[in-house]
């Protein structure tokens, strides 16, 4: 199924740190993960547990104060591999990269496109430089990406200003510019948390499309777990920098492994259930990062906890494509055999 | 755009009106009148009550305060500045000679401080935390806390006294034939209006810019592999322009009104100094028209202002369509 192939891209071992305050912030602390051709890559996980810094490190568009400490990125396109992490942060290989093979999708469509230009004018810069089309070819292929993501009266649409589309158009406009080029890989930093229900399903549906059209790979950051179940083809949990459990959907999803997993699983509402419903969420919070726990980062909070989880576990194989990174992996996945097996 | 223009308009001589009005309330409220300013100290002692108010018959100053407005008004509109007390020359004759010393100076003050301004606020901010951010930060505190008439002292002392490369003020002598021969006049007082307004325009623009750059906007401006330049300048400098711009707007003034201190200082035949003169003598009518003309100035300005920034930002959008 791992296809050598069929990775669009590798992550190995990624360290990325941030500095601040003569401190040291181990942001994305040693993580792997592959992404495949036309299937979707989930990272879950609470709120700065290091998602957002993992895309951000892959497109290499980090803060001043953080860098790349150590790992690999490496980026296959068509027959040669490049290695990110050694390109020079805003030079030209990695421009040349940037929006043309690798685009991202930002979390607030309302203030990542620029109140100043026209929409027309910031798909089209992604066009002219990543393209040889002239001005008027690009022009009508902005055109015809906002018709593709079904924004009603493009020709007009293309020349109005950002102010005056939707939350929901916006967003559109900003995939619009993210496939201007036709991207190996689409990573998508919660596209949808600042957008109504209805909308979110539009937004995903388009991602379907795209994603089979084009094989594009997608690297979708979320921390909705129905959002993962309805799109995800591979999933990796992410705890404090770490990924602590990854696998395909159905590994992850059915049969959760990790405490972590199962106690994100057990939060989530369900709707249906009615309002007086068990909702189970996580006890405590994430630890500071500058007073990290020394053994297994979830331990505090894990209610499996003993004292070899002092020690940080290593990432174990549990078949093919489930991983875990926990010591007492065991004694929860067999309890899947069992309930199997009864 | 047009019916905002429009109704900005209709406002404009209302307003006029009664500033006008104020202004001349205030000269009425000071002690003493121009008279009083007329007569020298020796005479002061001499002199009657009776040949006092011979004079101030003479001049219409006896006559009621809304009588005076009103006749000062009415000529007014027709054009008709009228003359000074101090000096019996004509007004118009005055502006002819004082603007385009003022224009001149400010003009060149504006012009460097707005580039120079921008830039090194920029610089500043791109290399935010550097050593050349930290002395521009230096710089430009010193420029905004320094009072200009010390500034202004202080360069007469080294580059007029001490060094002798520049004249120590004034703007035209006799021998000037052409217009060559002025600059080195114009040099001294218009470098230190610019430094102090280069120092407001850097910091201004400085945390505009700083702003915008940690903006989202940017980041996603920058994942799509254009060069930083662009980015910075066509992305970021852009959005951070608004502010700046309503900065130098509300500077637009002192093309007109001059800088009453520099031109002090200077000795720089502008409107400022005359401004200064003609309020110690209380003559109303030079006061008048340079303050009504002050107020045209500042209400222009703030609508070229408000036009400029719905023309720089789409969001802005003036009146209704």
């Amino acid at each position: 199924m791992t296809d050598k192939n069929n990775i669009a891209l590798s992550v190995k071992n990624l360290k990325t740190f941030f500095y601040t305050n003569n401190r040291c912030n181990k942001a994305v602390n040693g993580v792997s993960f592959d992404v495949e051709k036309g299937k979707t890559l989930c990272i879950v996980g609470e709120s700065g547990c290091g998602k957002s810094v993992t895309a951000a490190t892959i497109m290499q568009l980090l803060p001043t104060l953080s860098r790349i400490e150590e790992g690999e990125i490496i980026f296959r396109k068509d027959d040669k591999t490049v290695n990110i992490e050694k390109l020079e942060k805003n030079g030209k290989e990695m421009r040349n990269i940037r929006g043309s093979d690798i685009a991202m999708i930002f979390q607030d469509p309302m203030t990542a496109l620029n109140p100043v230009y026209t929409v027309g004018f910031q798909i089209s810069e992604n066009l002219k430089y990543h393209t040889n089309l002239n001005r008027k070819e690009i022009r009508e292929k902005s055109i015809s990406l906002l018709n593709d993501m079904g924004i009603p009266l493009p020709e007009k649409r293309v020349d109005e200003y950002p102010h005056s589309y939707s939350g929901g158009m916006r967003q559109r406009a900003m995939i619009a510019m993210a496939m201007a080029c036709n991207p190996k890989i689409l990573i998508a930093d919660e596209p949808t948390t600042a957008l109504d229900v209805t909308i979110q399903a539009q937004i995903f549906e388009l991602m379907e499309k795209l994603k089979e059209e084009n094989d594009t790979a997608i690297i979708l950051i979320t921390h909705d777990m129905g959002v993962v179940a309805e799109l995800a083809d591979n999933v990796a949990v992410m705890y404090m920098g770490n990924i602590v459990e990854a696998g395909t959907a159905d590994d992850v999803l059915r049969r959760p492994t990790h405490p972590y997993t199962k106690a994100l699983l057990e939060s989530v509402p369900v709707l249906g259930r009615g309002k007086n419903q068990d909702i189970n969420p996580i006890k405590g919070s994430t630890p500071d990062p500058y007073n990290r726990p020394v053994g297994c980062q979830f331990a505090p909070r894990c209610n499996w906890q003993t004292e070899s989880c002092d020690v940080m576990p290593e990432i174990t194989q549990i078949n093919k494509t489930h991983q875990i990174r926990c010591h007492k992996y065991e004694q929860f996945f067999e309890k899947y055999d069992e309930k199997r097996n009864s | 755009m047009t019916t905002y223009i429009a109704q900005r308009l209709i406002i404009f001589f209302p307003m006029l009106l009664v500033i006008s009005f104020l202004v001349y309330s205030g000269l009425e409220l000071s002690p003493g009148d121009a008279v009083s300013h007329m007569i020298s100290p020796e005479l002061a002692s001499t002199i009657t009550a009776e040949q006092l108010d011979a004079m101030r018959e003479a001049y219409g100053l006896n006559q009621s305060f809304i009588t005076r407005y009103w006749i000062w008004l009415t000529s007014m509109v027709q054009g008709d500045m009228g003359y000074s007390m101090a000096g019996g020359v004509a007004i118009s004759e005055i502006m002819v000679k004082t603007v385009p010393a003022t224009l001149e100076l400010s003009m060149v003050a504006l012009f460097f401080s707005t580039i120079l301004g921008c830039s090194l606020g920029v610089i500043s901010a791109l290399k935010r935390g550097s050593g050349t951010d930290n002395s521009l930060t230096v710089a430009g505190m010193a420029g905004v806390s320094i009072p200009e008439f010390f500034f202004g002292l202080v360069a007469i002392l080294l580059f007029a006294i001490e060094l002798k490369w520049l004249p120590v003020g004034g703007r035209l002598m006799p021998h000037y034939e052409t217009v060559w021969d002025r600059i080195p006049n114009i040099v001294l007082p218009s470098l230190v209006l610019a430094l102090m307004m280069t120092a407001g325009a850097m910091r201004y623009a400085r945390s505009s810019m700083l702003d915008v750059l940690a903006r989202e906007f940017i980041t996603t401006a920058r994942s799509k592999g254009m060069p930083e330049w662009r980015v910075n300048i066509l992305h970021g400098f852009r959005v951070a322009l608004t502010p700046v711009v309503v900065l130098i707007g509300f500077r637009l003034p002192l093309l007109i009104g001059g800088s009453t201190i520099i031109e002090q200082v200077y000795q720089w035949p502008g409107i400022g100094s005359m401004f200064i003169r003609s309020v110690r003598a209380s003559d109303y009518p030079l006061v008048m028209t340079i303050s009504l003309m002050y107020v045209f100035v500042v209400l222009t300005a703030s609508l070229i202002i408000d036009v400029l920034t719905a023309l720089i930002d789409p969001r802005v959008r003036l009146g209704k369509e």
